[in-house]
């Protein structure tokens, strides 16, 4: 292991005077040469600058006919008596009004359940679900058309929270009843563990819903020219928006064609369906009529999915000298009125309960849980970082009750190479405790200037360990696909179905190729997201497309290596073996005399018909969790893990939390674009900040309070400091040069790094968050809180056991 | 500026230096003219309530929400967009520092920042801390984080002229 940035070591080809290297001999080390490992620069960068990037909702000045705008439930929870659209029709320039009577397919959409309608039928399940289309000759015209329709609801009692959900009078929400789904964790004999233990802790925590918050907005075009229906709106996974779309609007799936225009953020707030199907309905009614649609900000919080709030029962038991015994946990999870993701989300939290705490016996349960609030579903983290919160939460305590330093505690529990996580998958490379030990150094080796306390504030520090497996997993069968060819120009294509939506897709996929073919990236086009051009990838999520699909670029490109060095032998007159790619030429490995541009090779390819193309695809092979235990020798293709440090200053008169000092240490594997990498940390841990600090969607009987960007506080430059990041480099055997990734778990490890903090500054432990000053001021004075915290919690056992 | 009727006014003004001449609703917002009208779409909306700075423009040279500002009131004003910062090929400095330093991730915000940022060092190249979170703290970023962002308005102040 190393730290960047320095000079890559392993495997260098052989020279004349030491031709005899076997590679099969040496540790397994991929020397990249190319622009792997290097900040390039990237390549969508420059018209982001110049503000040319064109988003969806750039895509139809000028060239839309019509306008779309939907009409939204303003009731949490009735039955819909009537839909009266005649003074909206009556509106100057609408020229329809749909009901789901008017849907031409199925008129379901869901990426697990398909249980939420596009239009309601008879129901509204949430204040936000869609009840009609209005469309018309123009947005303004549009939206006093939704003013003017006219819905008859029958009010049916709001199902607000988890007790309530599950009250036994509860109305039920779906037809299989309240409990949408869930997942159990059973390793090893928890009760006889924590019956042994020397000491048994119990905690529960509180996480809130948190909104996406991208910046840009849904918006987006359509049309339909009877043969196929193209719809552009940005997304995080092309090819699966074509299929829910072509099941929601009864069409085949070679009928409809995404091409995500530039997304401007995601976080999982695209990975359901938004306006894309709204407008396809339209547009399929009006042939040859370009259809736009954009949503207002109140609209795109109300009517999108959330994270899921978590109430998080967590019982550990532990020896006197810190060795951890058992865990028992039992986990809510609202799901909101749809099913969305939830039902992965669910198992992500369970097999990722205890993170990368070495815990011989653990037992979960997990219920995701339907209500009337929004849906809840993807969100950066999924499922992991309400997790991280409570694991890392119950080190702090333990440490705190057994009197030992907490970075003790957390070493003598992280697991090593060759232990297990809580699905008992042994993981082979373990790097938690290089995370933690790299973040460590950074904290106290390099000087920060703390500016004096004033009597009323307190300081402290605090740190996260975590773990994150990447991809689906869990035997879902994932894969990317790539396609590397040179075009007719001589430059290099690169296609792949994969989204870029600011992570830096398009820079990983060009150095990968630019890296195999020897050719600067300024050489490499990448064409990406369109379901007519490209091949599926999967989607953009799972902190999986460096593993998997650059694992998929990196085969393509590898494959049209290997034509390029052959046709280039033929031309030089020399084995192929005996030569090198790089500076966009072929030279000779032995005999720096010959040598053969691109142009060339490529030239002399055409005429030798070679393919000059090449196709890559990456499977990989996941086992399902058991329905039982949640056992699986691999739910996840790999684990990535890392470590924050925060140090933060409390004012204990407000409350207020200022973060002072922030450190981020992730183990990427390899960082194909350090730059890129390291601006993911940063994002991923301001968000993290934000889900410690302020982030919270308040509901209140079904009512979103806050759907607004005054209300809804984001954190902005006053409110994080420089982050520092420390990028760790253990190869992993099967990502592209050793890769893993790095999207999710910046957000993840930065949270409970906060918590932790506020923890050792004022002495009592965060069980809510966000650690809003109130809260945090009530952590201080318990007795003087506005809402107990007992209060807050359920009067339902801890640990009951549901059928699921 | 006169008042056609009840809910049209003519608008004279200069956007990037050219003058435009153009007949506006009196509740249309500078961010929908520029962007739906003239077609100038590097500008972006994204809260539409002046809280996140994407549709950051410099009018008369003061950074101001475009989302929250009525045609009408433009009158006569100069008002200067991303799309006025490269001349040709070559990119502003702004512009350069922040793809150099990475600063745009997901670009979104990008053109509101730089604006932001133009603003900032036109009227104080070399603005002490506050002043520079004075300056910035209009503008929300949700996936660089900020860093970056500074590191880029930090090493364009250092080349201002």
């Amino acid at each position: 292991m190393k730290t960047s940035p320095s000079q890559p070591t392993g495997i260098v080809a052989p020279t004349k005077s030491d031709p005899l290297v076997d590679p099969s001999t040496t540790p397994y080390k991929e020397a990249p040469h190319g622009p792997v490992g290097r900040s390039e620069r990237r390549i969508d960068g420059t018209e982001k600058v110049l503000g040319t990037c064109l988003y969806g909702a750039d895509l139809f000045y000028s060239r839309a006919d019509y306008f779309a705008r939907v009409v939204r439930s303003e009731k949490a929870h009735a039955r819909i008596i009537k839909i009266d659209a005649a003074a909206a029709l009556k509106c100057p320039g609408v020229v329809a009004v749909y009901t789901a009577k008017d849907m031409p397919g199925t008129n379901r959409q869901g990426l697990i359940h398909r249980d939420h309608p596009v239009l309601a039928e008879e129901k509204v399940l949430y204040r936000g679900d869609a009840v009609a289309i209005v469309l018309a000759e123009n947005e303004h015209a549009a939206n006093r058309g939704i003013e003017a329709v006219r819905v008859e609801y029958e009010d049916l009692p709001v199902v607000a929270d988890f007790d309530d959900a599950l009250a036994e009078d509860a109305p039920r929400l779906h037809p299989d009843g309240n409990i949408m789904g869930g997942k159990r964790i059973r390793k090893g004999d928890t009760d006889a563990a924590l019956s042994a233990s020397d000491v048994i802790i119990s905690e529960t925590f509180l996480t809130q819903t948190v909104d996406h918050a991208f910046l840009d907005i849904e918006a987006g075009i359509a049309q339909w020219d009877g043969r196929l229906l193209t719809i552009q709106v940005s997304g995080q996974w092309a090819h699966e928006e074509r299929r829910l779309i072509a099941l929601a609007l009864g069409l085949p799936m070679e009928a409809v064609r995404i091409i995500t225009p530039a997304t401007g953020g995601a976080f999982g707030g695209r990975e359901d369906l938004s306006i894309q199907v709204y407008l396809g309905a339209c547009a399929l009614k009006h042939p040859g009529k370009t259809i736009a649609m954009r949503y207002s900000r109140e609209e795109s919080m109300r009517a999108r999915h959330k994270r899921h709030a978590m109430r998080i029962h967590y019982t550990v038991g532990a020896k006197k000298d810190g060795a951890l015994t058992a865990a028992k946990i039992t986990i809510f999870s609202d799901e909101g009125a749809y099913a969305s993701t939830g039902p992965a989300v669910l198992r992500k939290s369970a097999s990722h309960a205890t993170g990368p705490l070495r815990i011989p016996n653990v037992y979960v349960d997990v219920y995701g849980v339907f209500t009337n609030n929004n849906p809840t579903g993807a969100m950066r983290g999924f499922g992991a970082c309400q997790m991280a919160i409570a694991y890392n939460g119950m080190m702090d305590r333990l440490a705190d009750r057994l009197g030992i330093d907490r970075i003790d505690l957390w070493k003598r529990n992280l697991i090593h190479g060759g232990d297990s996580v809580t699905t008992g998958q042994v993981i082979p490379v373990a790097t938690a405790v290089e995370c933690v030990d790299a973040a460590l150094h950074q904290f106290r080796s390099k000087k920060h200037h703390d500016r004096p306390l004033a009597p009323h504030e307190k300081r402290g520090w605090g740190l996260s360990v975590i773990c994150f497996g990447l991809g689906y997993g869990d035997g879902f069968p994932d894969a990317s696909r790539a396609t590397v060819k040179f075009n007719a120009a001589g430059r290099v294509e690169v296609y792949t179905g994969a989204v870029e939506y600011g992570q830096g897709l398009l820079n990983m996929a060009a150095q990968i190729t630019a890296e195999e073919l020897g050719v600067p990236i300024s050489h490499v086009d990448v064409i990406w997201a369109d379901t007519g051009r490209t091949q599926e990838s999967g989607s953009s999520s799972a902190t999986r497309q460096t593993y998997f699909t650059g694992n998929a670029v990196k085969i393509a490109a590898s494959e049209l290596r290997e034509q390029v060095l052959d046709i280039a032998g033929k031309l030089l007159h020399v084995h192929p073996h005996e030569l090198d790619l790089h500076d966009a030429k072929a030279v000779g490995r032995y005999d720096p005399a010959l040598v053969a541009p691109i142009a060339q090779i490529v030239a002399e390819g055409r005429k030798r018909e070679y393919p000059l193309e090449a196709n890559g695809i990456f499977k990989p092979r996941t086992v399902c969790e058991d329905y039982e235990t949640g056992q699986s020798p691999r739910s996840f293709i790999t684990y990535l893990f890392g470590s924050h440090i925060a140090q933060v200053i409390v004012d204990t008169e407000t409350g207020e939390t200022r973060v002072e000092r922030f450190i981020a240490c992730h183990d990427v594997g390899k960082a194909i674009n350090p730059q890129s990498v390291a601006g993911q940390m940063i994002g991923g841990a301001t968000q993290g900040i934000g889900m410690a600090l302020m982030e919270e969607v308040i509901m209140e009987n079904g009512v979103m309070k806050n759907a607004n960007f005054t209300d809804y506080i984001l954190p902005t430059f006053r409110d994080v400091p420089t982050i520092e990041t420390v990028i760790l480099e253990t190869d992993d055997p099967g990502g592209p040069f050793g890769a893993r990734g790095i999207g999710e778990p910046p957000l993840i490890a930065a949270t409970p790094a906060v918590l932790s903090a506020i923890a050792n500054a004022i002495g009592v432990s965060p069980h809510t968050t966000p650690c809003t000053p109130q809260r945090v001021w009530e952590l201080l004075h318990p007795d003087q809180a506005a809402v107990p915290y007992e209060a807050r919690l359920s009067t339902a056992p801890p640990h009951m056991r549901l059928s699921i | 500026m006169t008042q056609k009727n009840d809910s049209t006014w003519r608008l004279q003004c200069t956007v990037n230096g050219d003058p435009i001449d153009a007949d506006v609703a009196q509740d249309e917002t500078l961010l929908f003219f520029l962007r739906d009208r003239l077609g100038l779409t590097g500008t972006k909306g994204s809260c539409l309530e002046g809280e996140c700075g994407s549709c950051t423009v410099i009018v008369d040279d003061k950074p101001i929400n475009s989302c929250l500002v009525l045609c009408p009131q433009m009158q006569n004003r100069n008002i200067e967009t991303i799309e006025g910062l490269a001349h040709g090929d070559k990119l502003h400095v702004l512009q350069e520092k922040f793809l150099a330093s990475g600063a745009a991730q997901c670009g979104y915000c990008t053109p509101g920042l730089i604006m932001s940022a133009k603003a900032l060092l036109e009227a104080n190249p070399n603005p002490s801390e506050q002043e520079f979170f004075e300056g910035m703290e209009g503008n929300i970023c949700r996936c660089t984080g900020y860093a970056a962002i500074c590191e880029a308005i930090k090493s364009a102040a250092r080349e201002w002229k």
